[in-house]
């Protein structure tokens, strides 16, 4: 129980018992004021012994009548208190339990907000990851391509430039003549035609 | 000016097939007709004649072609002179992958006067980069039957058996 909760219940048995103090002293003045006024009014009067007498037990009864009170509210107090403590109690126990729930739920939307953010950054991630692996395959692809149709392109000259590297000076044009004659014959139709014109 | 029956039945021998060796035969005439006249000048003023200038073969060939058998006169060589400093012919460039030699030559010209045009001159150049093959360079086209060209042309089919090896 917290202390401002305490400090407001003792605030109020003071003031509660204050405020039978009060009661009953206003109580035995008016009672005193009577009397006088019974002295005073001529009403007959009795003899002081009589009067110490009657005094001195009505001074014992209202004592008991105060004891009496006191008591009655001294245990109604401590019901009261036993009560109201039970009722702090129960209030304190029910508002922590809501607030733990409230933080419970707080708690698990948060989890849930933070499991589902990680879904997304993983399916993003995931999602990056394919793209940049189809791109990488894209373009190892291409490259692969690229360096197939530049080989190819230069095949030819490669094995030609390889042939005539190879050969050297040792050409021997008697033994292409022939290869060279059936060339000729091939394309002689061209030739003629080409050398005829400019003729 | 008309031509004579010697220019008309005239045929450029065989021996005489490049740009080269005609100017050289060009350059042997002049002289000889420039040695016979100034001994005709040498003769009239009683001065002691020079010695012939040499001839090339090719150019002995050339007079021998030209007279057809009759005596040679200052005339006819200057005839001669003319007529082939006139004579336009159609030249070929062949390119080998080495130079041939006088028969192969010989063959190669052989074909082309036999199959295009009779007077046809041809010069040879040698590229070892044809690997093969030859290639003829007219004053219009180039036909090209190298090795190499047979080899870029056919690079599919080369990069075909490459990719199955």
């Amino acid at each position: 129980m917290s202390d401002p909760l305490l400090l407001l219940i003792a605030f109020a048995v003071v003031i509660g018992l204050a405020v039978v103090v009060l009661i009953q002293g206003w109580q035995l003045h008016r009672t005193q004021a009577k009397l006088a006024a019974l002295q005073n009014s001529g009403a007959p009067r009795v003899d002081p012994a009589t009067a110490v007498d009657l005094e001195a037990k009505l001074k014992t009864a209202y004592e008991a009548k105060i004891v009496a009170a006191t008591s009655t509210f001294g245990a109604d107090l401590e019901a009261t208190s036993k009560r109201l403590s039970e009722q702090v109690s129960r209030l304190t126990t029910t508002v922590i339990e809501e607030e733990l729930e409230a933080y419970q739920k707080t708690l698990e939307q948060v989890r849930a907000s933070a499991i589902q953010a990680m879904d997304q950054i993983h399916q993003a991630v995931e999602h990056q990851r394919t793209e940049l692996r189809e791109g990488m395959e894209a373009d190892l692809a291409k490259e692969e391509k690229a360096l197939a149709a530049k080989f190819d392109a230069h095949l030819g000259d490669v094995v030609a430039s390889y042939i005539s590297e190879s050969l050297g000076s040792g050409v021997d044009i008697g033994a292409q003549m022939q290869f060279i004659l059936t060339s000729l014959e091939a394309h002689k139709a061209d030739i003629r035609k080409d050398l005829l014109g400019d003729a | 000016m008309p031509e004579s029956s010697a220019a008309k039945d005239f045929v450029l021998p065989a021996a005489v097939y490049s740009p080269q060796l005609l100017e050289s035969v060009i350059y042997d005439l002049q002289v000889y007709v420039d040695w016979i006249r100034q001994n005709e000048i040498r003769a009239r003023v009683g001065a002691n004649s020079k010695d012939a200038p040499n001839h090339s073969d090719e150019t002995v060939l050339v007079i021998e072609a030209w007279q057809k058998g009759k005596a040679p006169t200052i005339d006819s060589i200057h005839a001669l002179l003319s007529h082939l400093k006139a004579l336009k012919l159609p030249e070929v460039h062949i390119t080998l992958a080495a130079l041939p030699n006088h028969a192969q030559r010989r063959t190669l010209v052989e074909w082309f006067r036999n199959n295009t045009v009779p007077g046809l001159l041809v010069s040879f150049v040698a590229d070892r980069n044809l690997g093969g093959g030859l290639v003829v360079r007219t004053p219009n086209h180039v036909f090209n039957y190298s090795w190499r060209q047979e080899l870029v042309a056919g690079r599919d089919k080369l990069a075909e058996i490459v990719r199955r090896v």
